[in-house]
């Protein structure tokens, strides 16, 4: 009996290697005959703490922009219009954006738009007017029109048309799109580009299929539905 | 009952199951089908591959926890890889269940054998209540 006892406890099968008196006095042991477990704090600790870390090392890269995230366009042209824009860091090359599968607003395109990306590092915009049009009635968001003006940090806009009033500084034109250094995008090999230092445009109007931006801020924000867009 | 508390007690219950419901949560807030991830190609496919690789990690966490620290690992890389592949890691719920999931496995300890000193101390209290 003694033999055995030792040889189970030396196995680590059974966790009463105590003598039979004890064990009759303890009876939630001989209970449970199988081995149980639970966690150990610090054990744990040891990858909780730069899981964590990680985890909010993501979500910082993410919120300032350097982490891409991928989304699909809805394929529903909006309006920007804008009396004025100011900008720092601009660059401009042609693109392709790709509608989700499927959606009602192919028509013709395969799903695909043909867009020309234009992205500022630095831009503030006056009487911002952003409109989607619905089918009868426009979904209208309006910012900026008071004192602040809007501003964002990394903007970057998939446009098809763009008209205003614009004037550039120190501007390249016929660049490969890959070699773009004054602001924070670059294009595909191969593909037509232009960058300019600082970009002046007054009288924006633009037809958007997708906007992404590292900070928008909006200041004096108004949402709502009218007959009229932009 | 009592069958199951056991089983429960024998293996990193609620850490792999916590895994488990977070790549079960993910792969529920998916939504694009599979044209169209066959369409975007790897991309597309890592935001379906890392939550069910963390499912299956979760259920092997319960069903072979012999090699919990392996899965363990694998779950709390997979629980991060989501935040990028797949909708901000299931809208950050999934990711929290994965990671909190990952790190109660890896904590988890079978209950050793008491150490000598130990044993003698927890003699030595029976004894004195035994006879005060």
């Amino acid at each position: 009996m003694a033999s055995s006892s030792d040889a189970t406890s030396s196995a680590g099968s059974t966790p009463d290697p105590s003598e039979p008196s004890e064990s009759g006095s303890t009876p939630e042991t001989s209970e449970v005959p199988e081995r149980r477990g639970r966690v150990r704090l610090r054990r744990a600790a040891v990858m909780a703490v730069p899981a964590t870390a990680l985890a909010a090392g993501l979500m910082i890269l993410t919120a300032q922009g350097a982490l891409g995230v991928q989304f699909a366009i809805s394929g529903m042209p909006f309006t920007v219009t804008a009396t004025e824009l100011n900008g720092e860091g601009f660059a401009q090359f042609g693109g392709l954006d790709h509608m989700a599968e499927g959606s009602p607003n192919e028509g013709d395109t395969g799903g695909q738009v043909l867009v020309v990306v234009s992205a500022i590092k630095k831009a503030t915009l006056t009487k911002l007017c952003q409109s989607v049009d619905l089918g009868g009635t426009n979904l209208l968001i309006r910012a900026g029109e008071g004192k602040e003006k809007v501003s964002a940090v990394n903007l970057t806009t998939d446009s098809t048309e763009l008209s205003g009033d614009a004037a550039f500084d120190n501007i390249e034109i016929g660049n490969d799109a890959s070699t773009l250094d004054k602001s924070h995008a670059q294009g595909p090999k191969g593909v037509f580009s232009q960058q300019a230092d600082t970009v002046h445009i007054a009288n924006l109007r633009q037809t958007n299929y997708a906007t992404t931006a590292a900070v928008f801020k909006l200041p004096g924000l108004k949402l709502s539905f009218s007959d009229k867009g932009c | 009952m009592v069958a199951f508390r056991r089983w429960r007690a024998a293996r990193p219950f609620w850490g792999g199951l916590l895994l488990a419901l977070g790549g079960a949560e993910i792969l529920l807030t998916e939504k694009a089908s599979l044209k169209v991830v066959m369409h975007i190609g790897m991309q597309g496919l890592a935001g379906y591959l890392l939550p069910a690789v963390m499912l299956i990690c979760g259920l092997l966490i319960l069903f072979n926890p012999a090699q919990r620290l392996f899965y363990s690992i694998c779950g709390v890389l997979l629980s991060l890889g989501t935040w990028l592949t797949s909708n901000l890691g299931g809208f950050l719920v999934g990711l929290l269940l994965g990671v909190v999931g990952s790190c109660l496995t890896f904590g988890w300890l079978p209950d050793q054998e008491p150490r000598q000193s130990r044993l003698r101390w927890r003699r030595g209290r029976q004894t004195s209540a035994q006879h005060p």
